[in-house]
């Protein structure tokens, strides 16, 4: 019954503080709820929140999140009390808003300050305090509260005063506190009259005999005095308020009752004239003594009072009958708590030397804070307010962290929308690099000058060795490079015989180079005439040629610099957050914290080829560059130039990469090679890596064919851990689809969408383009891709009808379409209903969606699902048509990578045999998640990214050493071995020879499929097309003319239990 | 010891079940008062009343008016046309709405017809009433205060038919916009069901 649950509240209504502007059933519900449960971490967390955003606000109004906080916590924490620590939170609350003026008319400061003040002991003073800071005085609801706490307390007089001062204030609303003022005036008046009358009627009691005096409910009722025991009586409740003061004739002189003449409250011009300065009179915000805290006893030395208590019955008697201090009397006569009894006489002379424990109350706390900050002397080195800034502590991690979240939110939006710019640019970039391209190659042929100019910019360094002047050739040998392009050079110039000089030799200083260049009588003639004679010499020097490199030279420091910035990206222990501005020590400037210098240090000390030493070895390359341009002719000059710089950025790519290449050529070798006129030491290099090189040069024109980004990572040596990336990694994949993205765009299924990829769900609708799509079901779901079946919305789904299957990734990279476009070129008559023939392509923002068409809904997996299905000839026609398709992929260069009966859509030769006999295939394949295209990276030979490596049997079979079209190999196998046996494929190796566990021996056919395993199996390093096409033709030659019978049969016979077994 | 054995047994009737009904408002409508400070305190006396002290009013004109109220209310709970009872607390000075207190009767309307009476004792009633009551006292657990003078109203909900007697005026069900609510419990005496709910801001 619902009603038990929503009842609580009132089994605990003792437990649940009223609140002026009343609760909110349902949090009060969860508050008590789980207060049972006692690990209430939603309320933690929410607090957590709070805290937070105190220390992290960054709008205007901060004032804003404290009520809110507030107002929380009084929801949330009913009881009250330590809890939710309210008092705590409303003091940090007034404490941290002090400073701002602005709030002291904001009646949401007032607020908090009141709430407050009913926390303090003393709230009276409070609301002078208020009063004297001009803190909500033109408000009338502090006048109002005034009032009436001094009403309750009896002061008549004062509260009529301060309601007096209220009006003289104007305090908004002033019609509210005219009200409260007249409600005053009556109440007081009829207490005063009903006084009279009852003083004249004597002891006739009436309806007040009830209201008898109470005691204060849980007070101690302990004697008290020494030789008269009393107790003592603290009344409150209505009787005290509504007591006749003439009856209040009480024994204990505790209780004070009003005793206000009742005549005088209402001469307010009398009265009040005087009166009024005491109001302003005191001396705020001096703090007042400590009040109604007078017995209260915090931790402090005892040791002065340790022997007195070994004696504790003897000081009981009589040795401290006179207390050195004065017993403070409390106008209000509060309560007083503590019998002296209790109080252990040694406790008592503590009590006199009690000075600094005056800040136990509150607003004591608060006021002194305040002065503390004005006489403040010390220096506080870290972020103090944020670490103090709510009621909990936070931790300096806790707040990096804070600070670290909201920079990476921050770097992620910006990140969001750097690529919706992107996305806007990139159709017009794609068309200018292509521009640029045809450009270049036009001036290749004709001006290569001018080429490497332009090139430079956005190609590699590679693609520039073919234009590289004998000139540069020296520095390839001396500088630190790459393999490969020192190969190239020596390819492209074998003939050179002597292109080395001295100046190349020279132990590069590293200060002086520049300077030589100018030195133009003395070194340079000297350079000049060692330089190699089939050079024609000029020894004019190019006007611009001490200009030029120092271009190259800041080209390179920009990259330097860049360097620099990723470790400036290192979040530094001496972030603003932790310590800001003025916190900052400029003494410990040489900042051992700053991890950013360490990690400099750090790189420094353990690469050679880093930052400063990079810097250092470029230097003298570049001063050569210099000395060797004056040699040649004024023409050949500017190319010489650009190459060098050309090479210099590329090191420093490098360098940025942290290679660090081993500078293999010692001095002793160029030495000779330079010396030793003959080129033969280089073209004995040269033939080594021949085969290399080919392979480079193919790369080059695929790096030529790439953006810039592009360039950065493939235009250096792939190695295969690169490869390995390349794989999978998305951003990997667009770079690589970032070549063909113009002819993906071009295509006429391929559609661009501006806005997100939409939610997608079975049962459920999704647009897509123009089309609007209804998915039925779902076929596979990880995390990256996605599988659906659809059919246009509006239709009736069928088993038997074809629909849409919709490919969903969530990545922007279309790289099923493109695998599916490259096919489509690349196998032009082959490519059939194998694949996809039709289908569209949309490319959102945060994901990529694949719609192809005429798809049957049912895929090899549902063909497995019952073994009945599978007879000798339908394995026999899916085996057939699978090694065709396979065969057809490796044809085209591509490896499918994740052969599944999943992905294999069943074709019309089974879902429609009759229809149609000229249907050839039995299967389809749409899906290349996991494919690649060798095409496009001809050098990969590292299968173990593929999924089907990770199976067992994948794992055993795919040595490191395996070609990527053993993939699939492995694939076919394990699909064979699905539908012989019905499970998967285990294998084992004999005599190296690898084979399956299972016994085929009991299997029709069994010569064929355990030949087929044999050489399926064992086919590494083999030719894969030759080895399907041959098993595939061994299939057909089994097709006889009662086979097609057979299959026909055999498929009516499952093609009714198949349709209500899988419709099921 | 067969009269005793009778007494027991005591179901309720028609007549007994208004009666009971109509007293529980009495009691109800004059705790509400006491508990939310309309009236002041001291105009109130101690009564004991279904095991518990409760505060009735001594203000002879709200007793009267009260009483006329109760006697009313007897007569259209016998009849069975009453549907529901409010209780409306509204500021004296902005006229506001502050709190709404609604006591939805459920009549059964075959009780009419029927000659014996229904099987439920009155402790059993009295018991339920009880905790209404009790509830009631401890609204103050999550009511707001109530800062101005207040005033109340009682609105009365009958079947359209009904001729508005006399001393009594139509009126709209001055409701609280944006308010909490809180169902509080219910109890029933098999011929009538009374269901309280509390709406404040």
């Amino acid at each position: 019954m619902s009603q038990e649950g929503s009842h609580e509240w009132e089994l605990s209504k003792e437990n649940v503080q009223p609140l002026r502007q009343g609760r909110v059933m349902s949090s009060l519900q969860e508050a008590l709820a789980q207060q049972d449960s006692s690990s209430h971490t939603a309320v933690q967390l929410k607090k957590q929140e709070f805290e937070a955003e105190i220390r992290f606000y960054s709008g205007d109004d901060p004032l804003d999140v404290w009520e809110r906080y507030i107002k929380w916590t009084e929801q949330a924490f009913p009881g009250g009390g330590k809890d939710g620590n309210l008092a705590a939170v409303l003091e940090r609350a007034v404490r941290a808003l002090h400073a701002q003026q602005q709030y002291y008319k904001d009646p949401r400061y007032l607020n908090l300050w009141l709430k407050f003040g009913d926390c303090c002991n003393e709230p009276l003073d409070l609301y002078s305090y208020l009063h004297s800071q001009e803190i909500g005085t033109t408000l009338a609801l502090l006048y109002i509260t005034w009032a009436e706490a001094l009403e309750a307390r009896g002061s008549f007089r004062k509260a009529d005063l301060i309601f007096q001062e209220g009006l003289q204030r104007k305090a908004e609303p002033l019609d509210k506190l005219q009200a409260h003022h007249k409600q005053f005036q009556a109440r007081v008046s009829r207490q005063t009259l009903r006084a009279l009358e009852e003083g004249a009627d004597g002891d006739n009691m009436g309806l007040l005999e009830i209201a008898e005096p109470q005691r204060s409910s849980l007070a101690d009722l302990k004697g008290r005095g020494k030789k008269k025991v009393k107790a003592p009586i603290s009344r409150v409740g209505d009787a005290v308020k509504a007591m006749n003061p003439n009856r209040s004739c009480q024994p204990q002189a505790s209780l004070q009752l009003p005793n206000t003449p009742s005549f005088a409250v209402f001469d307010e011009n009398s009265v009040s004239g005087p009166e009024i300065p005491t109001l302003t009179a005191q001396s705020w915000p001096a703090p007042p003594v400590p009040r109604a805290k007078e017995n209260e006893l915090s931790a402090g030395p005892w040791n002065s009072g340790r022997r007195p208590r070994s004696t504790v019955s003897s000081a009981m008697e009589a040795p401290h009958p006179l207390p050195s201090f004065t017993p403070y009397v409390d106008e209000a006569a509060q309560p007083q708590m503590m019998t002296p009894c209790k109080i252990e006489p040694s406790i008592n002379c503590v009590l006199s030397t009690r000075k600094p424990e005056e800040r136990q109350d509150p607003l004591q706390r608060v006021q002194h804070q305040q002065q503390d900050t004005q006489a403040k002397k010390e220096m506080v080195m870290y972020c103090k307010e944020k670490v103090y800034a709510g009621v909990d502590e936070f931790s300096f991690e806790e707040i990096r962290a804070e600070i670290y979240r909201k920079k990476a939110k921050k770097k992620d939006e910006d990140e969001i929308q750097a690529i919706e710019r992107k996305k806007e640019e990139i159709q017009r970039k794609i068309e200018e690099l292509e521009k640029k391209l045809k450009k270049k190659e036009d001036d290749k042929q004709q001006q290569p000058h001018e080429q490497a100019a332009e090139v430079m910019g956005a190609s590699t360094p590679l693609g520039m060795q073919e234009f590289t002047f004998p000139g540069a050739t020296e520095y390839g040998e001396k500088k630190p490079q790459s393999q490969s392009e020192f190969q190239i050079y020596e390819d492209t110039q074998p003939h050179k015989p002597s292109c080395s000089d001295n100046v190349g030799l020279l132990p590069p200083p590293a200060t002086a180079p520049l300077f030589s260049i100018f030195d133009e009588s003395s070194t340079l003639a000297n350079q000049n005439i060692s330089c190699s004679a089939d050079r024609s010499r000029k020894s004019a020097r190019h006007p611009l040629a001490v200009l030029k490199p120092v271009d190259s030279l800041s080209v390179k420091e920009s990259t330097a610099a860049a360097a620099c910035d990723e470790l400036n990206g290192i979040e530094r222990l001496t972030e603003d957050a932790i310590v800001t501005g003025s916190y900052k020590n400029k003494t410990l400037c040489a900042n051992p914290e700053d991890t950013c210098d360490f990690n400099r240090a750090a790189h420094l000390a353990s690469t050679p080829f880093h930052g400063v030493v990079a810097q250092r070895v470029l230097a003298p390359a570049f001063s050569q560059n210099e000395l060797k341009r004056d040699s040649p002719e004024s023409k050949s000059a500017p190319l010489n130039q650009e190459t060098l710089v050309c090479e210099g950025a590329y090191t420093e790519a490098l360098s940025v990469k942290k290679l660090s290449p081993i500078m293999e050529a010692s001095l002793e070798d160029t030495h000779s090679s330079g010396s030793s006129v003959s080129g033969g030491s280089l073209s004995s290099v040269t033939q080594m890596s021949a085969i290399k090189c080919l392979q480079i040069s193919e790369k080059l024109e695929l790096a030529q064919s790439l953006p810039v980004e592009v360039v950065a990572d493939s235009g250096g040596n792939v190695t295969e851990d690169d490869a390995a990336q390349f794989l999978w990694s998305p951003e990997q994949r667009k770079k690589l689809l970032g070549s063909v993205l113009s002819s993906l765009v071009a295509s006429p299924d391929f559609h661009l969408e501006t806005d997100v990829l939409p939610h997608m769900e079975v049962e459920k609708d999704v647009e897509l383009g123009n089309e609007t799509y209804c998915i039925k079901m779902e076929y596979w779901n990880n995390e990256e891709y996605k599988m659906f079946f659809t059919i246009p919305t509006g239709c009736i789904f069928q088993w038997d009808q074809k629909g849409f299957a919709l490919k969903v990734y969530s990545q922007p990279v279309p790289w099923d379409f493109y695998i599916i476009l490259e096919l489509q070129k690349r196998l032009n008559s082959d490519f059939d209903q194998s694949f996809s023939e039709n289908c569209s392509c949309y490319l959102y923002q945060d994901g990529c969606a694949i719609v192809h068409k005429d798809i049957n809904c049912f895929t090899l997996r549902d063909v497995l699902r019952d073994r009945n299905f599978i007879t000798k000839e339908i394995i026999f026609l899916v085996v057939h048509d699978l090694l065709l398709l396979v065969e057809k992929l490796h044809k085209a260069e591509i490896v499918h990578g994740d052969l599944r009966p999943e992905v294999l859509f069943l074709g019309d030769r089974i879902c429609d045999a009759f229809s149609n006999e000229e249907v050839q295939n039995a299967l389809k394949v749409v899906d290349f998640s996991h494919s690649l295209d060798l095409k496009l990276l001809p050098r990969v030979s590292f299968p173990y990214n593929f999924p089907i490596a990770q199976t067992p049997h994948g794992q055993q079979l795919l040595a490191e050493s395996s070609l990527p079209y053993q993939v699939d190999l492995v694939g076919i196998a394990d699909i064979v071995h699905l539908m012989l046996f019905g499970d998967h494929i285990q294998v084992y190796q004999e005599n190296s020879i690898w084979k399956i566990s299972q016994n085929l021996s009991k299997t029709p056919d069994s010569d064929f499929w355990s030949k087929l395993f044999e050489r399926i199996l064992n086919a590494d390093g083999k030719s894969t097309v030759p080895l399907l096409r041959e098993l595939r033709e061994e299939i057909s030659e089994m097709f006889d003319s009662s086979f097609k019978e057979r299959l026909l049969l055999t498929l009516a016979a499952v093609g009714e239990t198949f349709l209500l077994v899988n419709s099921q | 010891a067969q009269q005793q054995l009778g007494r027991e047994h005591q179901g309720i009737t028609l007549r007994g079940s208004a009666e009971l009904v109509a007293e529980f408002f009495s009691y109800g409508i004059n705790s509400i008062l006491y508990q939310r400070g309309i009236y002041p305190p001291e105009t109130f006396t101690r009564v004991q009343k279904y095991g518990l002290t409760l505060l009735v009013t001594t203000d002879p004109e709200l007793t009267n008016y009260l009483n006329n109220v109760t006697e009313q209310m007897k007569e259209w709970l016998y009849k069975c046309i009453v549907q529901r009872l409010v209780v409306v607390i509204s500021s004296i000075e902005s006229g506001e709405v502050l709190e709404r207190w609604q006591f939805d009767i459920e009549c059964d309307k075959t009780a009419k017809d029927d000659e014996g009476p229904r099987e439920k004792s009155q402790k059993a009633i009295q018991d339920e009433i009880r905790s209404v009551i009790r509830q009631i006292t401890a609204t103050v657990t999550f009511l707001p205060l109530l800062e101005s003078a207040c005033a109340f109203d009682l609105l009365i909900y009958t079947d359209k038919d009904l001729a508005v007697p006399e001393k009594w005026e139509e009126s709209g069900p001055q409701f609280i916009a944006n308010s909490e609510e809180v169902r509080l419990r219910s109890f029933t005496t098999t011929i009538h069901k009374v269901n309280t709910t509390v709406a404040y801001k």
